[in-house]
């Protein structure tokens, strides 16, 4: 079925074009959420808003955009409202922390281990997670796509909203700052 | 100067870890788990609404808009009902008058 049609039938409430969409679709959504946000439940509880909104809003999709860039953009979204939302709850966390409610896996979460790395290298992969993690909000989305999902600039770019040349400079910032991070692991490991 | 080769072939061999990394897959059942919970969203989304409107506040501010419409339209009856029996008034004396006038002149016919 071609990407026009399902959309047609989605926005006529076919469950079986849905049915479909998802299947298609659910192991990009989940794994651009699990890139980002680096978490496997949230992941999960990610892809299934995106498919929850998609349903509620496929009126909405005129097809300016290809359907997986509309997704992408709605994933990348949501990654990054859930972020803002654990964010404030470990800030939360923290200052209960100082009257004595201790809640260590809120604040200092385990080490991200993406199921898809190859067993050699996970150890530096979980090294660059967490690296990847303190980048500006742009820089990360960027390179996750980029890194992650396998997006060329051009697709980065339609996801983003932006120029090819203003992800090419996004990338190469986010890679001159994982490099200093990096760097300064090193100086505390060796 | 070895060490700074060290570090940097370290970086460079971190930074290209995820180089070939294969998209990570949803748990199984995914889809009945999305499903489950587009069911729940939908009643969730009526008890939102129900929740709502049985709030105090809410049913009490929409009683008295309720009150205050029922009480605007009464007045705006009322008000219409008094300018229509003015008309009506006017109208009662006018056909009194014509029926005078007409009796007047018929009595003024009857007589040679």
């Amino acid at each position: 079925m071609d990407e026009r049609t399902l959309v047609d039938l989605l926005k006529q409430g076919d469950e079986s074009a849905f049915r479909e969409m998802v299947e298609t679709w659910q192991d990009m959504v989940y794994n651009t959420a699990l890139g980002i946000v680096q978490v496997p439940s949230d992941a999960e509880d990610i892809a299934q808003e995106v498919f929850v909104q998609v349903y509620q809003s496929v009126s909405s999709f005129k097809g300016d955009s290809k359907f997986s860039t509309w997704l992408y953009r709605i994933t990348v979204t949501k990654s990054l409202d859930l972020e803002r939302r654990k964010k404030r709850k470990k800030r939360f966390a923290f200052v209960k922390s100082l009257f004595g409610d201790d809640n260590q896996a809120a604040i200092h979460p385990p080490d991200f281990q993406h199921p898809g790395v190859q067993l050699d290298k996970k150890e530096d992969a979980a090294m660059l997670f967490k690296a990847i993690k303190e980048l500006p909000e742009n820089q990360r989305i960027a390179f996750t796509l980029h890194k992650v999902e396998g997006l060329s600039y051009q697709e980065v770019s339609d996801v983003m909203n932006a120029t090819v040349s203003s992800v090419e400079s996004l990338m190469h910032r986010a890679k001159v700052n994982l490099r200093k991070s990096l760097e300064q692991h090193y100086r505390q490991t060796r | 100067m070895k060490q700074e080769l060290n570090r940097d072939e370290w970086m460079d061999r971190v930074l290209n870890s995820l180089d070939g990394v294969e998209r990570a897959q949803a748990q199984p059942w995914f889809y009945t788990r999305l499903m489950a919970r587009l069911k729940k969203e939908e009643t969730t989304t009526w008890e939102r609404i129900s929740g709502l409107i049985s709030r105090p506040s809410v049913a009490i501010t929409s009683l008295c808009l309720v009150l205050l419409m029922n009480v605007f339209f009464l007045l705006q009856s009322d008000s219409d009902n008094s300018i229509n029996s003015v008309a009506q008034t006017d109208q009662v004396v006018e056909s009194e008058s014509l029926i005078a006038s007409s009796s007047s002149f018929d009595y003024e016919n009857i007589t040679p």
